[in-house]
């Protein structure tokens, strides 16, 4: 453990070097020639992992001035997110709002307002947090990252980005480009619910799903959990049982099956028995909530 | 009737810390000025062999050892009378007893290379014991003393069994009164360390002025205090230390001592020959610098059949941490909050305060009553219940009100009440709350299930009375008319953020009939105040409040008399003051003579033109009452019983501060008080880890205090203020500041169970606890 007379958060206490790259080009050519260098956005989790020393890289790029990685485009096909789109500008966006209100929700329910005007989706995503909010939603919408370097880029499926806490499968050179989000123009109804200790907390459960009805038949079912495993996670085996089920069979059988793809642990903000018990309860609500809305208000997505 | 009271004013510093230009602590710039840091423990019990200072000070830094400070035992709260205080603090130490206690300091041009050279100190550390972090394993045998001896006033005590301080009091016939109880609750309670995450963390600045006297800027809530206890460790005389008063950003208790940081930044300002600033960063001032007291509580009471109460006994262990920040004047206080707040027949009190090696715990809001009141709102809902009497019918009762005796501070300040609004508010609060409607929680079902509970309880008003007794309690102030008639108010009284000083104004401006926009309330030092002993125990309005208007009194007789010889009145008393609107100022007059009239302007002026010399007035006033200021929560929760997670509904407030001389900043106090009282009854909580570090380690992403959010909106949230009058109160003013949080833990538990049926006797209930009770799991 980091002895407490390392740590000042009146300052950064250790140095490295900044650049303020003027384009994606440039920020990916500094990644390949320094050793060491990390890419820094909103800096919500960067600064403090910096402050306490959890992070000590040589350079700092900051990415989050280039116009570039800052958009979000409608296409046919998918809703396109530029890694340095702030959560309010998430939040806020039509498109978003539009054909994305799962992510809308997640983003209106993400820290305080200070936070949001900050934070990146790139950041929150590239941070790999196990409660990182805009993961649940992307995971439901079956979200592709495009990473980019200097050598290209390749496209990864979000649920393969995350390879534990803090982890991610983003290598030497890297840079998370942007977020591609697949719209199948299917009816869907959807929702995110977040259970924290305040208002402006990290979750201590949160889960996103999306569901579309065949009269009251489960045609397509998607729940992603935050919090409640080393990464944010997909249940997939229970989508796939539930599928073609009544709903109120589905949301029976939910839960419990939810229960297994999951382990929750102990820490500050809660226990692993209460995640455990409280993921059920939220899946049930959020499918019911889901539920309501692909009557009442359901999208394309 | 009042002019000015009980109206609405712009705040004196409402508009620069709006705009952000309001000089803290932390703002304060002096040229030279070197930034310090403390280095911490990081073993919760230890013994420090050598310190290299080599390496920090080649690099330019001044360090601050042990040996370079006094060797003097002190307690850094000064509120008790010598006697009755218990000393065990050094400024640096070498056996650290608390992870995050000083053993060496630092000083450097810059806050990094400052940071730089606090990592270049090397400490060498010859023994590292297993902390004790429970004060039952504290008080077992064969437990290691934390510490072997420790001073009461002048004297040498030794401690046992980790016992820092003691106290023991009945009164009347406990057996006899047990044996006529038809019913007897006896419940054993616990409230956790919580921090008190005031807005700005502590700080100091200071400065050897060219003539050698000493100036300190700090985050205090008492300046004089302050220069008292620089003055007792380094042996400075007090009017050679000048300690500024400056805006603080909160304190709720954790400023009534003068924290360790302002000791630490005087010893390297004092070697370095140097002005230093050293303030605490938010991780220093909550992970290693304050909490609250933790409280193990056992209450044993009891009543007739026919509701009457009979009999209290109260246990209290109190775990204080490494060091006494005085919990011997809180176990008085604390029994003294348990006497006041029902009529015991007979009562039995054992309350001792143990040594942990934790953070040492002082004052939070409320000094105990919320603690003590939560315990016992708890056991007399209980006690109703069982004897199938309405709470608030019972309450009414069994409560002491106008004519019992009150103890204000501890058994030592007592003073008759004379204004009581319970009855009011009681009846007032229950009818918008929907009372009677509120149901049995048996009856109660489904997932959401809501519940209403009361909580009443009060807080004193300043620790006076009519024998001097063990707390020390005065204020003073100083009112002096300038040559155009405007007004300065000089006082040492710190206002915490709520508004204490407006409220001041405000009294002298009704005294006066000047409008409060020509009174300026300047920032001032020790060295131009007069004494005035901590912004405390909802003291600031009843004690602070009376002596500016008695200065202003004094200064009103003096203009009286002056304007008699310019307007040929027989003498002062034929003479009138009234407030102008035209003028926007005092106009003194004689009745029924329209041309004899004059304003205080022209007073002020000619005085000074015709050399009759200047109108001002220096009082010190002790306030002989303590008196009580009610109040009354009801509040409505709604538990979701799948999730534990509880939400505040509906919120009334009532409170008895008799006159309410700023009825939007009371408002607001009452808002405050829930806000935090709501976070002690659902969320706060400082763990410890096995080896004495605290859990909450990454600070406030770590651990969480209800944001507006959380809490009722305003359409939701009704406050009551009762019609009384306190005779010895400042135009029948009474306190606020504590009494708006001290029954809110009561209302809030006696709420959630009414909605789910359950009581908890350990606070917080959180979520977790909730579903805990409910399902078994959590």
């Amino acid at each position: 453990m980091l002895s407490i007379n390392l740590i000042n958060t009146y300052r950064i206490p250790q140095t490295f070097e900044y650049y303020r790259p003027r384009s994606l080009r440039e920020a990916l050519e500094l990644l390949n020639a320094i050793e060491n260098a990390k890419v820094i956005a909103g800096g919500t989790d960067l600064v403090v992992d910096l402050k306490y020393r959890r992070v000590t890289p040589r350079a700092l790029v900051d990415v989050s001035g280039l116009s570039e990685l800052k958009f979000v485009k409608a296409g046919d096909s998918y809703v396109e997110i530029g890694s340095a789109t702030t959560i309010q500008e998430l939040a806020e966006n039509g498109a978003v709002r539009r054909y994305l209100p799962l992510l809308a929700e997640a983003a209106e329910l993400f820290g305080s307002w200070q936070i949001r005007n900050l934070a990146t989706i790139g950041g929150n995503l590239c941070n790999a947090s196990p409660a990182a909010d805009t993961a649940p939603p992307l995971l439901a919408h079956d979200a592709e990252l495009e990473l980019a370097s200097l050598s290209g880029s390749r496209v990864v499926p979000l649920a393969k980005f995350f390879a534990g806490p803090k982890k991610t499968v983003l290598e030497r050179g890297e840079i998370l480009r942007s977020v591609r989000v697949p719209v199948h123009r299917r009816r869907a109804g959807w929702s995110f619910i977040k259970v924290a200790r305040t208002s402006f907390d990290l979750a201590k459960v949160s889960v996103a799903v999306l569901l579309s009805l065949d009269g009251n038949t489960v045609a397509d079912v998607r729940i992603a959990l935050g919090s409640v495993a080393p990464t944010p996670v997909r249940a997939r085996t229970a989508e796939k049982h539930i599928t073609g089920a009544s709903f109120e069979e589905a949301v029976a059988l939910a839960p419990e099956l939810v229960a297994r793809e999951i382990a929750p642990i102990d820490d500050v903000r809660s226990t692993a028995r209460y995640r455990l018990e409280v993921a059920k309860t939220v899946v049930r609500d959020a499918m019911r909530r889901a539920y309501e809305r692909f009557f009442r208000v359901g999208v394309e997505v | 009737m009042y002019d000015f009271i009980g109206k609405r004013f712009p705040r004196h510093d409402g508009f620069i810390k709006a705009a952000g230009l309001a000089e803290f602590t932390f703002d304060v710039e002096v040229p030279g000025m070197l930034y310090g840091r403390i280095f911490k423990s990081p073993y919760a019990f230890a013994k420090v062999g050598r310190i290299d200072t080599s390496l920090a000070e080649s690099m330019g830094a001044v360090v601050l050892t042990p040996d370079d400070v006094p060797d003097v035992l002190f307690n850094p709260r000064l509120v008790s009378i010598e006697e009755d205080t218990f000393k065990d603090w050094r400024v640096l130490t070498k056996t650290p007893r608390y992870v995050g206690e000083p053993i060496a300091a630092v000083a450097a041009p810059t806050e990094d290379s400052a940071q730089r050279a606090l990592e270049a100190l090397r400490v060498e550390f010859e023994e590292v014991y297993e902390p004790i972090l429970d004060p039952f394993e504290a008080t077992s045998p064969g437990a290691r003393q934390i510490h072997a001896r420790i001073m009461r006033g002048r004297r040498w005590v030794e401690v046992r069994s980790n016992v820092g301080a003691e106290l023991r009091y009945s009164e009347g016939d406990l057996e006899a009164e047990e044996r006529r109880s038809s019913v007897i609750v006896d419940r054993r309670f616990h409230v956790p360390r919580r921090y008190h995450a005031q807005l700005e963390p502590k700080g100091a600045v200071c400065k050897i002025e060219p003539d050698g006297t000493l100036t300190a800027w700090t985050t205090t809530q008492t300046i004089h205090n302050t220069k008292i206890m620089i003055s007792q460790v380094y042996g400075i005389p007090m009017n050679r230390i000048d300690v500024r008063k400056v805006p603080i950003g909160g304190g709720f208790g954790s400023g009534i001592h003068t924290n360790l940081v302002t000791l630490i930044a005087v010893g390297l300002c004092l070697k370095a020959g140097r002005p230093v600033k050293l303030v605490l960063t938010r991780e220093d001032d909550m992970v290693h610098d304050h909490v609250s007291f933790e409280f193990y509580m056992r209450i044993r009471a009891g009543a007739t059949r026919e509701g009457e109460i009979t009999f209290g006994e109260m246990e209290n262990t109190v775990d204080m941490g490494a060091h006494q920040v005085q919990a011997y004047p809180l176990l008085g206080a604390s029994l003294g909050w348990f006497v006041s707040l029902y009529k015991w027949r007979a009562l039995r009190y054992y309350g001792r305060a143990v040594y942990t090696n934790k953070v040492p715990s002082c004052a939070i809001r409320g000094y105990g009553a919320p603690e003590v009141t939560w315990a016992v709102e708890t056991v007399v809902d209980e006690m109703a219940e069982e004897l199938k009497m309405d709470p608030v019918e019972f309450r009414l009762k069994n409560y002491r009100g106008r004519g019992e005796i009150f103890w204000g501070q501890g058994p030592t300040v007592r003073s008759v009440i004379r204004s009581d609004g319970v009855p009011e508010l009681m009846a007032k609060c229950s009818e918008l709350i929907e009372w009677k409607k509120r149901g049995d929680p048996k009856s109660k079902t489904g997932r959401f299930r809501r519940g209403i509970g009361v909580g009443r309880g009060f807080h004193t008003s300043g620790a006076g009375g009519p024998l001097s007794g063990a707390v020390i309690d005065y204020s003073g102030a100083i009112v002096k008319l300038n040559e155009d008639g405007t007004v300065d108010y000089i006082t040492a009284l710190q206002d915490h953020g709520g508004g204490t000083l407006d409220a001041h104004a405000k009294i002298i401006a009704e005294e006066l009939k000047v409008p409060p926009s020509r009174i300026r309330i300047v920032w001032s030092g020790t060295a131009t105040t007069v004494y005035d002993v901590c912004t405390h125990a909802s003291r600031g309005v009843f004690v602070g409040g009376e002596a500016a208007r008695r200065a202003a009194a004094e200064v009103r007789r003096k203009i009286l008399e002056y304007a008699a010889r310019m307007l040929d009145a027989v003498n002062p008393e034929a003479l009138r003051v009234t407030y102008d609107k035209e003028l926007d100022d005092a106009v003194i007059f004689v009745e029924g003579a329209p041309e004899k009239r004059i304003s205080l302007g022209e007073v002020a002026r000619i005085a000074w033109q015709r050399n009759w010399g200047s109108i001002s007035a220096s009082v010190s006033y002790r306030a002989t009452v303590a008196p009580p200021s009610f109040t009354v929560y009801f509040v409505e929760v709604e538990v979701d019983t799948e999730t534990g997670v509880v939400r505040p509904i509906r919120v009334v407030a009532g409170a008895d501060v008799g006159t309410v001389i700023s009825p939007e900043l009371a408002a607001g106090q009452l808002h405050g008080g829930f806000a935090i009282g709501w976070s002690w009854a659902t969320g706060d909580e400082v763990v410890y880890l096995r080896d004495g570090t605290p859990a909450h380690r990454l600070s406030m992403t770590d651990y969480k205090i209800p944001t507006v959010l959380d809490l009722p909106d305003d359409e939701n949230f009704t406050v009551v203020f009762a019609s009384t009058h306190e005779p010895f109160g400042p135009f029948g003013a009474k306190g606020l500041g504590e009494s708006a949080s001290n029954p809110v833990v009561a209302a809030v538990a006696n709420a959630i169970y009414n909605a789910i049926g359950v009581r908890f006797y350990e606070i917080p209930i959180t979520p977790e606890r909730i579903l805990r009770a409910l399902k078994g799991g959590g």
